[in-house]
């Protein structure tokens, strides 16, 4: 009985990653689709039935790119110099600070662009308005650099402290240690972070939405062209997907045909890297044999007569992973001191509790009870499903099928939100005649939480003591038994930790409520029955506004929005943070 | 010549006491083995003396190795490891070909072309004992190596940066009888030719291998 409920839950993820793909195969095949077209020619207009996605897969292709090659470099730098450099006891609380860039949603990434990265770019390349493919790079950079620094440190940390001792035994300075011991058996993790930052680069939309300008068919004409062309407008394939034409598209024919097509390019593609990333990014495995010869066959067998003075280049290398750190950790220190300032009109209570009023915003009470209610929900619902996923994952299933399901998880927790919201809105809008409904959004909202309870649930059970499970099981316990007195209690703390770091994320999502849930305005405070209910909601709310910039006190609801979200997300954070702490004290 | 001077050193954490106190002297050319209980804090007192104490261990007392206070301002630490190189209880081969791992540290520290480099690799591994096993296949990778075999490579690293001074930390502990022999064989041929302090928990071992023994933590052993 308990085998058959887990499963039950367990298989939910599984069935949502197959229905989003059904619904983009679905939609492909509802009308006619050329994808040598899609794919090569820039010609986008739907009105003459023309759909050349090259340009969007170009814009795609240069924000990523261009967002990774800021952000691997100080990523890696700065995860350099927090693990290899850093006093120990100062390791935590630098990782932890410069997570919390990451705790920021993308929504309020898009308002700093729009604020200070646009202008920038407008002044620099004399581009009216500054939107444009490279500061959609820059916000990006800025929101993937969270990823590298994480993932990379837990790479460079799980090197055995043996190896580093073997190497400085023969008299190595500390940066030899690192480049010559270090970074080796790190390299296969760093190149990880680099895999996963790209897809997530890749599969947002509301920031680049906010910055990008969005112009259909801007392509290259030559190699030199590429320079100018990123300091211009451009689109992406989310952003054209996050787009006013998914709801004129209707839900078949060529033109719907097209943008789904356009979904299964970033999926496949966002796919791809989260599972190379994934499987690449063991902690402090060493990298493939055949990478160290050529590196050793580059770089150090070469006659010492080029390199600096030992002590010089020790100096020189530390200090750039230093600034990376300090670049890194002045971001944080920025963003949280603008969004501080920029949002103060939400210090004052009344902020919070007074309704909204009139195009321009006012209070923000039924956004913050629309955002309660789609998060408390999807918390609800992806809660049991993750708990359940996550110990089929660590203890029913075989090593096989384990390694399977935790591939669909991570792929899961890939899938752009984008096309969650699109998903959404197909099946739940338009099939079921639901129109926009707070249960739809939360349904879609919980998909986004449900990987990372799956994520905290596996590893709370892979850390039980192998001692205290084989005891239990030598007192005669079954296996239904063994997870209900052992495996349940062990989970507790990855689910609690789990569930609220979901829902710090998927309070900030944007792009799956717009389609499916939120209006900005005419919502009720509370949602009579499920048809035609749709609420308000934090994310959405910043989103209109802030499309809305010319308008100062548009800005300054948007901006007071955007503290509250953070704070928002903040709170779900480190209550996440404190359960964990908490509980690993309590089940010691 | 004294190669180490060790006067009332005493290793601590967070101010509690994990060694000590011990002196000792090893002369130049002498091979000296450092003996006590598991737990005595041996290999702590060895770490202490090219200053690889993990933190929060700090040494305390006078350590002076070839000619430099290791606990004074200004000293070269990675320079003074190069000359007092260390091989750890259990072998770390790096995940690279043998002859890599036997010029690793000599790419590092010493100036020369690839074939000296290499010439003294290949020296260093017949000093260790290991060059008739691996000639053939010295660009294989050193994982491919028993554990024995890669105990003598760590070995044969250390020996070819050529130092002064080389501490072994229970070079032995981690290996079958079979692999134990071998390379006790390999410390033994370098006994009244280089300078050593071996630590080991086994008496009858440095009875062999020794010129001296001294013994630690003998009457502080309860800590």
């Amino acid at each position: 009985m308990v085998p058959l409920l887990v499963a039950a839950l367990a298989s939910v993820a599984g069935v949502a990653l197959a229905a989003i793909v059904a619904f983009l195969v679905i939609g492909v095949r509802s009308g006619p689709l050329h994808w040598a077209d899609l794919v090569l020619s820039s010609s986008w207009a739907p009105a003459s039935g023309q759909f050349g996605a090259a340009a969007m897969i170009f814009g795609t292709a240069v924000v990523a790119a261009l967002a990774m090659a800021i952000a691997a470099p100080v990523g890696w730098a700065a995860a350099v110099a927090i693990v290899e450099l850093a006093p120990r006891r100062w390791q935590r609380p630098l990782r932890s600070t410069s997570e919390l860039l990451a705790v920021v949603p993308s929504i309020v990434y898009g308002l700093l662009g729009i604020a200070f990265i646009r202008p920038v770019i407008a002044t620099l390349a004399g581009v009216p308005g500054g939107d444009s493919l490279l500061a959609a790079a820059v916000v990006l950079a800025v929101m993937v650099l969270p990823t590298v620094v994480a993932v990379s440190a837990d790479a460079l940390a799980g090197v055995p402290r043996s190896t580093r001792e073997a190497a400085a035994a023969c008299g190595l300075t500390r940066t030899e240690v690192i480049r010559a011991a270090v970074l080796p058996m790190a390299r296969r993790g760093m190149g990880a972070a680099v895999l996963l930052g790209l897809a997530r680069a890749m599969g947002e939309a509301i920031a680049v939405f906010l910055v990008v300008g969005r112009a259909d068919g801007r392509l290259p004409t030559s190699p030199g062209d590429v320079l100018t062309r990123l300091v211009r407008p451009g689109q992406t394939l989310t952003t054209k997907l996050n787009g006013p034409e998914s709801l004129l598209a209707g839900t078949a024919g060529a033109h719907w045909a097209a943008l789904c097509g356009l979904g299964l390019l970033l999926l496949a593609a966002v796919a791809l890297l989260t599972v190379a990333g994934q499987r690449r990014s063991g902690a402090g495995r060493p990298g493939p044999w055949s990478g160290w010869r050529s590196r050793r066959a580059g770089g150090a067998m070469k006659p010492a007569r080029w390199r600096l003075d030992r002590s010089v280049g020790d100096r020189l290398a530390r200090m750039v992973t230093v600034v990376a750190l300090g670049l890194t950790l002045s971001l944080v220190f920025t963003v949280g001191v603008v969004v501080l300032v920029k949002g103060r009109v939400a210090l004052h209570p009344s902020f919070w509790w007074s309704p909204p009023a009139g195009a321009s915003g006012g209070g923000i009470r039924l956004q913050l009870a629309g955002t309660t209610l789609l998060v408390a929900v999807a918390g609800a619902l992806a809660a049991p499903v993750g708990l359940a996923l996550g110990v089929v994952v660590s203890e029913y299933a075989r090593p096989g099928l384990a390694r399977w399901l935790r591939t669909l998880t991570l792929t899961l927790g890939g899938v752009p939100s984008i096309l969650l919201g699109l998903w959404g809105y197909w099946l739940f809008s338009t099939r079921f005649g639901w129109g926009r409904s707070w249960l739809a959004g939360s349904i879609v909202l919980a998909l986004v939480a449900i990987p990372p309870v799956v994520i905290a649930v596996a590893a709370a059970v892979a850390a039980l003591p192998p001692e205290r499970r084989e005891a239990a099981l030598a007192g005669g316990l079954r296996r239904h038994q063994l997870v209900r007195s052992v495996i349940l209690p062990q989970a507790l703390p990855g689910l609690v930790t789990g569930t609220l770091l979901g829902l710090a994320r998927a309070a900030g999502e944007t792009a799956p409520l717009l389609f499916t849930a939120a209006v900005f305005s005419g919502a009720p405070s509370f949602p009579a029955g499920i048809r035609q209910s749709p609420v308000s909601a934090l994310s959405t709310h910043i989103f209109t506004l802030a499309q809305d910039s010319a308008d100062p006190a548009a800005a300054e609801a948007a901006w007071g929005a955007a503290l509250a979200l953070v704070v928002v997300a903040g709170v779900l954070v480190s209550g996440a943070v404190g359960a964990r702490r908490r509980m690993q004290r309590y089940l010691r | 010549m004294t190669a180490v001077r060790v006067h009332r050193l005493v290793v601590t954490s967070e101010g509690q006491v994990l060694a000590g106190p011990v002196s000792f002297e090893l002369p130049t050319g002498a091979t000296l083995g450092l003996r006590g209980p598991s737990g005595a804090g041996k290999s702590t007192v060895l770490r202490a003396l090219v200053g690889l104490l993990p933190p929060p261990l700090k040494a305390e007392g006078e350590i002076c190795v070839l000619g430099a206070r290791v606990d004074g301002a200004g000293v070269d630490l990675p320079a003074l490891r190069a000359r007092a190189a260390l091989v750890a209880q259990t072998p770390v081969v790096f995940p690279a070909s043998i002859m890599a791992n036997a010029t690793f540290a000599l790419r590092h520290v010493v100036r020369a072309s690839r074939s000296a480099l290499r010439e003294r690799a290949e020296r260093a591994l017949v000093e260790a004992g290991l060059w008739d096993e691996v000639a053939g296949r010295l660009e294989a990778p050193a994982e491919q190596l028993s554990v024995g075999q890669r105990q003598r490579l760590c070995l044969a690293r250390a020996l070819a940066l050529d130092p002064a001074l080389l501490l072994l930390d229970e070079p032995t502990s981690a290996l079958d009888p079979a692999a134990r022999a071998t390379v006790e064989a390999a410390v033994a041929g370098l006994r009244g030719r280089r300078t050593v302090l071996v630590v080991s928990h086994d008496q009858a071992q440095l009875a062999r291998i020794c010129d001296d023994v001294i013994s630690i933590g003998d009457d502080s052993g309860g800590q």
